[in-house]
């Protein structure tokens, strides 16, 4: 349990702050692709 | 879906490339980006989360289509001396043309979206009815600016199936070249978030 929290303590310490900005810009990009592209898929197309 | 693969691949090769050459891979450096979640905004509520019985009406969809697609031609045009952004850039407009001249939504002929969904329901839908979230069925001969509709289909291996526009083409590129040349250490000097 104490390693287990300590290899958990140990892996945010890597998380730093540029890590956290290239989460914030995939996130942000994939809705920027998501909103200005209009492509149709199979499978999932919902009919109205 | 078919652009969040262009940009995961784009991520991936960046990536590889920064590891090869070891050197660091860093983020796109994006400034005002939560002109993109307000831009997102407006989609989110009225296009991907209603379902069946809270649809909002085809006018209010396509006007809020259009404001959406409107603040992130903004974002993108705010951000376009960064790489790949360009080309992203080319379209959106490209998309927002065929759009916006065939009342708001993608225009899709019967015969692209007989490749994607069942004859049976394709039966049931009519010329200007909608189809997925964004686009319309229009027979080419009523269709504006049709070589810009969703006219283009994957190879038909594939188990994922999807039509798609020269906009969306443009699209995917302009993202995946804005990932994969991020690690490029000519272009970002200085610029964006490093990762190790």
């Amino acid at each position: 349990m104490k390693n287990t929290l300590a290899l958990f303590v140990l892996s945010t310490r890597n998380i730093n702050r540029q890590h956290i900005q290239l989460i914030l810009v995939i996130v942000s990009l994939a809705m920027l692709v998501l909103g200005t592209g209009a492509p149709l898929e199979g499978g999932g197309v919902g009919i109205r | 879906m078919i652009l969040l693969f262009a940009l995961v691949a784009g991520l991936l090769v960046g990536l590889g490339w920064a590891r090869w050459r070891k050197i660091a891979y860093r983020a796109p450096e994006l400034q005002q980006l939560w002109l993109i979640f307000i831009g997102f905004l407006p989609q989110l509520i009225l296009i991907y989360l209603p379902d069946n019985r809270t649809l909002p009406s085809d006018r209010l969809a396509a006007a809020s289509l259009l404001v959406s697609q409107i603040l992130l031609l903004a974002f993108a045009l705010i951000d376009s001396r960064v790489t790949g952004m360009a080309i992203l850039i080319c379209g959106v407009v490209l998309n927002m043309v065929v759009m916006t001249t065939n009342g708001g939504f993608m225009p899709v002929s019967p015969q692209t979206a007989g490749s994607l969904v069942q004859e049976d329901v394709l039966l049931e839908l009519h010329p200007g009815d909608r189809i997925g979230p964004k686009d319309i069925l229009l027979h080419p001969q009523d269709t504006r600016f049709e070589w810009l509709a969703d006219r283009f289909l994957l190879p038909g291996w594939l188990p994922y199936q999807a039509a798609f526009s020269l906009g969306d083409v443009f699209i995917a590129f302009g993202v995946f070249w804005l990932f994969a040349s991020s690690s490029n250490p000519e272009k970002i000097q200085n610029r964006g978030a490093q990762i190790c």
